[in-house]
């Protein structure tokens, strides 16, 4: 038993190594193409060695370490997602329980959802008066949806045998959202808050390099103009890696609370 | 309230074979489910689908009576009416001398699928029911109450387990621990023992009786089956409905067989085989029975 875990984590590590390379490869294949023009694996590494040496300076607003953008970025993501869930979840629930409600909402999420977070933040500005506030209203108004979906979808599809139970039982509005709705919703809800955050970490980058400041955004736009294109590089990698994380992280937390699993 | 004697009954409390007053007690109380001219509608897509029209039924207090029928004839309804889960277009039941007008904890389900909450514990399943039919007893003897049912059911060791972990036979065993831990004065099955093999659902007959026996026989069970054995082993009466759409009552077939009975010998009754020829021959008018 233990061995096999042992045999898949070993390859599970050969296999990510194995596809990093390929990526570097294809990397580099594309630098000899472009004649240089884009930079390679190596000549990004060493700009990466130098950013990461010190990565939380700060000299004045336009010249700050890649950990701070980062952190400041981080930072808005789980407000604007934080902001959006508060939303979802309650009025999923709301939507999922009711037919009504359904009704009433479904129609204003399915011309909502698709809008473009770009779209929205020219309102963002207007209504918030600041970039800042602009960025974590589209972060909001964008990532929402998945977790307002699949909550709803997970309490409307609670099998009516554990219904039945609520009933035959007698139990309490409290009992049924905290014993039956919430343990069954959970695991849509968290597949919903798992793509909202993918979303919402998407939208950063396009935030902040409209309203500018800070923010791994902004540091990509800076660098562009800075034409340092190694930078540039070294950031896409930064908000993949992040990204991973993420999804990562609710994956797990997903797992955590499968009660089919156990 | 007193209801009025039957012949029958009156020459029953004559013989010397009652010298108990609990069953004088017995056959004097109102009856424990009276079902009065009950008929329920459905809307469906192509109209009203009428599933049970224009049926009466009384249940005496600690009365085994089983339902049974093919597929579809609404037995499951009927037995829904009882519960609550499920309210008659016309007429009405009266369960305990009170008017059914839902679910209440004087009833006591077990479902047909067990019905257990996946993610909650053994223990918490039947803690919740517990929780939610005693308002007004402490933590501990809300516990207390758990503990006694399940070990009742032989399954204390398993408290902890979620049910996913558990056997058919015993998720059963949960659900019906669940259902006497709420102190019912009905117990309601509905096909409780479909899904289990023939040797665990001859375990769990014994078990149920065994229960009930244990409760000096005072709670009334009404169950749903389609198995004529299961039937006329456990009830005192078993109650035949015609086919849907509009199924009303066949007939009711009386269980004369005494108590304590003993799965084994019981097939050798001359009136078991007279009992089952009866039953089947109701249930399989449409149908041959032979091969050829």
């Amino acid at each position: 038993m233990k061995n096999t875990f042992v045999k898949n984590t070993i390859g599970q590590i050969i296999s990510f190594a194995a596809s990093m390379l390929l990526l570097c490869l294809i990397w580099q294949g594309i630098t000899l193409l472009t004649k240089s023009e884009i930079p390679g694996p190596i000549a990004t590494w060493q700009v990466a060695k130098e950013m990461f040496a010190e990565p939380f300076y700060d000299y004045g607003p336009n010249d700050k370490g890649i950990g701070l953008q980062l952190t400041a970025s981080l930072w808005r993501v789980f407000l604007g997602f934080g902001i959006g869930s508060l939303i979802a979840i309650p009025l999923g629930i709301l939507m999922g329980s009711s037919k009504f409600m359904m009704r009433l909402f479904d129609p204003i999420v399915q011309i909502l959802r698709p809008v473009s977070p770009l779209a929205w933040f020219p309102l963002g500005l207007l209504a918030f008066k600041a970039a800042a506030g602009a960025t974590i209203f589209i972060i909001t108004i964008t990532s929402l949806w998945p977790t307002l979906i699949n909550t709803s979808f997970g309490v409307a599809h609670i099998p009516q045998d554990h219904k039945n139970v609520s009933k035959a039982f007698g139990f309490s509005k409290l009992k049924y959202l905290t014993k039956i709705l919430i343990p069954y919703t959970l695991p849509h809800m968290i597949t919903g808050l798992r793509l909202s955050i993918g979303i919402a970490w998407m939208v950063i980058v396009a935030g902040e390099m409209l309203s500018g400041g800070s923010g791994i955004g902004f540091f990509v736009w800076d660098s562009w103009n800075g034409l340092s294109l190694e930078k540039i590089l070294v950031a896409i990698l930064i908000i993949g890696s992040v990204g991973l994380l993420l999804d990562k992280f609710f994956n797990t937390l997903k797992m955590a609370f499968a009660w089919e699993n156990k | 309230m007193m209801k009025n004697l039957t012949q029958e009954e009156l020459e029953l409390l004559q013989t010397e074979e009652i010298e108990n007053k609990d069953e004088i007690a017995k056959l004097l109380a109102p009856p424990a489910i009276k079902i009065k001219n009950v008929t329920v509608s459905f809307k469906s897509k192509k109209g009203l689908y009428t599933a049970l029209k224009d049926i009466s039924l009384d249940i005496k207090k600690g009365e085994i009576i089983s339902l049974i029928g093919h597929s579809g004839c609404g037995k499951s309804t009927l037995m829904n009416t009882i519960s609550g889960m499920v309210s008659p277009t016309s007429g009405e039941v009266i369960a305990n001398e009170q008017l059914v007008k839902g679910p209440g904890p004087d009833r006591g389900i077990v479902f047909q699928n067990y019905s257990l909450l996946p993610w909650l514990t053994v223990f918490q399943n039947i803690y919740e029911a517990v929780d939610s039919s005693f308002k007004n007893i402490s933590k501990e003897d809300k516990k207390a109450i758990v503990e006694k049912n399940l070990k009742m059911v032989n399954l204390w060791e398993h408290q902890h387990k979620l049910p996913g972990h558990l056997s058919g036979g015993m998720k059963q065993r949960v659900a019906i621990a669940r259902a006497f831990a709420i102190n019912p004065k009905i117990l309601l099955l509905d096909e409780p023992f479909g899904a289990l093999d023939a040797l665990t659902k001859s375990a769990m007959h014994i078990e149920l009786l065994k229960l009930w026996n244990l409760d000096n026989r005072d709670k009334t069970i009404v169950m749903v089956t389609h198995d004529i054995e299961e039937a006329i082993f456990l009830s005192d009466r078993v109650v035949v409905l015609n086919n849907g759409p509009a199924s009303t009552i066949k007939e009711i077939v009386d269980i004369p067989l005494e108590r304590p009975r003993n799965k084994k010998e019981i097939v050798h009754h001359p009136k078991y085989k007279e009992i089952h020829d009866r039953l089947l021959s109701l249930l399989i008018d449409k149908f041959s029975i032979s091969d050829y």
